[in-house]
């Protein structure tokens, strides 16, 4: 694909939470291949703007294209599209219910009706690649929050989404967990995942991102490659954002 | 991350014994064997007329069982669709639920009873005990649609997103997500209306059922024993509600391994 063929297009995108405007006149767009990341104080609609994409969060007016398809259309399957597009949470929400295997191949199974032998062979390959295999017949709660953010990623790729959207994916995490995360990520970006991250990161950002997204009060005030973007922003708004957290 | 769970207490029913619980004088322990400790004295010491009164009384065990697991079956799927009823964003099928569960939960249980035994039988000729298994299952059918709204409320929206995001529609993810670790939520509470309902199968003795009591009270307006027959019944119900607060514990318990690190 290329510029003007985006897996991800975003135009003129409202959401409001009541009268709380959420996203104000939001655009974006992201290649096949490109990791983009999100950043901006709280509050300011990244995370929101993240979930619009598979459609967790509904939007008010403007179109999002994903891999082709208006996933506001009616015409659209919007669980079909969401199967394409893997989500890696801030509480992991791994399935409680279900051992680590089992959280990777329920979706396999059930949705694309593979043999269980094969969903768990491909299971235990994405167990190897997050470093968890010796935990694969453990339960959630037997695991630290690292372990199962990196099971939890496992899970999204089971399904070969050919997007990956992680909303703060280290922010509920203890300080030394949050590198074994930010491993996985960036294993998944050198092997050519279009990605979307929402996070604080700012050196996954500077290391992985192909263009960095500041966002404040649900608009897009800046979009740079990294070294611009930390280096020379171009904006008052994002210079002092930077000043306070670096 | 903390493990939360819920506890719903909704109870009317036996208390169900903790099997955490490891000292040698429990309540249940005390409850149990003194209750069976009663009656094998009566029956040792008394044995006319206790032996023959307890001989009388094994058929309306059985009536007493029937009504209480067909009951328990009608009301868990009523109770079901009650609870997914209530939690439904379709206004007509959310209004159905919330108006099935006012009014059955405004009306006492022997009202219920008459009036759907007496209802039913204008319609159709239906045997009583089926007709008392479906009044006791209606009325807990919206007792139990309130365990469920709030064992499928008690789980995470989290667990639900990440299903969708997955590609599972609304009702998988209810299905496959949801209910089943609702489920643990649910059973202590159910399990609880289980027991109640069970002492609630008395009432039937009226419709003409020969559950228990019933058999009791015939053999109690014909001997005139009424003081040793109804020590017998109650002795009865205790044992029988006793071992099934045991068993729940003891199930409920194996289904929450999960839970424990």
């Amino acid at each position: 694909m290329n510029a003007d063929n985006p897996i991800i297009s975003i135009q003129n995108v409202h959401k409001f939470f009541g009268t709380f405007k959420a996203l104000d006149d939001v655009s974006l767009t992201v290649d096949a291949g490109q990791k983009v990341v999100v950043i901006g104080p709280s509050g300011s609609g990244k995370s929101t703007l993240l979930r619009t994409i598979n459609r967790l969060e509904t939007i008010s007016s403007g179109t999002i294209v994903v891999d082709g398809q208006d996933i506001n259309a009616p015409s659209s399957d919007i669980n079909l599209i969401r199967a394409e597009v893997g989500m890696v949470f801030q509480s992991f929400n791994l399935f409680r219910h279900k051992s680590v295997l089992d959280n990777l191949t329920l979706a396999p199974i059930k949705l694309k009706k593979e043999p269980r032998l094969e969903a768990e062979r491909r299971a235990m390959e994405l167990l190897e690649k997050v470093g968890m295999v010796d935990k694969a017949e453990s339960y959630p709660v037997q695991l630290s929050g690292g372990q199962q953010q990196r099971v939890a990623i496992a899970r999204a790729l089971a399904m070969n989404p050919k997007i990956m959207l992680f909303d703060e994916p280290t922010s509920a995490l203890d300080p030394e967990m949050i590198g074994e995360v930010l491993d996985v990520m960036v294993t998944l970006a050198r092997e050519g995942m279009t990605m979307v991250v929402v996070t604080h990161e700012m050196g996954f950002a500077r290391e992985v991102a192909d263009s960095v997204v500041f966002m404040d009060e649900g608009k897009i005030v800046e979009i740079a490659p990294p070294n611009r973007f930390f280096d020379h922003p171009a904006h008052t708004r994002t210079q002092r954002f930077l000043e306070q957290i670096l | 991350m903390i493990d939360k769970r819920i506890v719903i207490d909704v109870g009317d029913g036996a208390a169900i014994p903790d099997p955490r619980d490891k000292g040698l004088f429990t309540a249940w322990r005390i409850s149990f064997f003194g209750t069976l400790g009663i009656i094998a004295y009566l029956l040792i010491f008394k044995t006319d007329p206790y032996l023959d009164i307890i001989k009388f009384l094994p058929d309306g065990i059985v009536v007493t069982f029937k009504v209480t697991f067909a009951s328990i079956g009608l009301a868990l799927v009523l109770g079901l669709i009650a609870g997914l009823g209530r939690i439904s964003k379709n206004t007509f099928f959310n209004l159905a639920a919330s108006t099935y569960i006012e009014v059955v939960r405004g009306i006492p249980l022997l009202v219920q009873l008459f009036y759907i035994y007496f209802a039913l039988g204008h319609l159709v000729r239906v045997p009583d005990m089926v007709a008392a298994i479906i009044a006791m299952g209606f009325c807990y059918g919206a007792y139990m649609g309130e365990v469920f709204r709030a064992g499928i409320l008690s789980i995470d929206d989290g667990q639900t997103e990440a299903s969708l995001s997955l590609g599972f529609n609304r009702s998988q993810a209810m299905r496959y997500v949801v209910l089943p670790q609702a489920w643990r939520t649910i059973l202590p509470p159910v399990g609880n209306e289980f027991i109640a309902l069970l002492k609630d199968t008395s009432l039937v003795s009226i419709l003409a059922v020969s559950d228990i009591l019933r058999r009791g009270r015939e053999f109690a307006s014909e001997s005139f024993l009424y003081f040793e027959t109804y020590t017998m019944i109650a002795l009865v119900y205790l044992v029988i509600t006793l071992i099934l607060s045991k068993i729940l514990s003891n199930v409920e318990h194996r289904l929450n391994h999960y839970e424990r690190r």
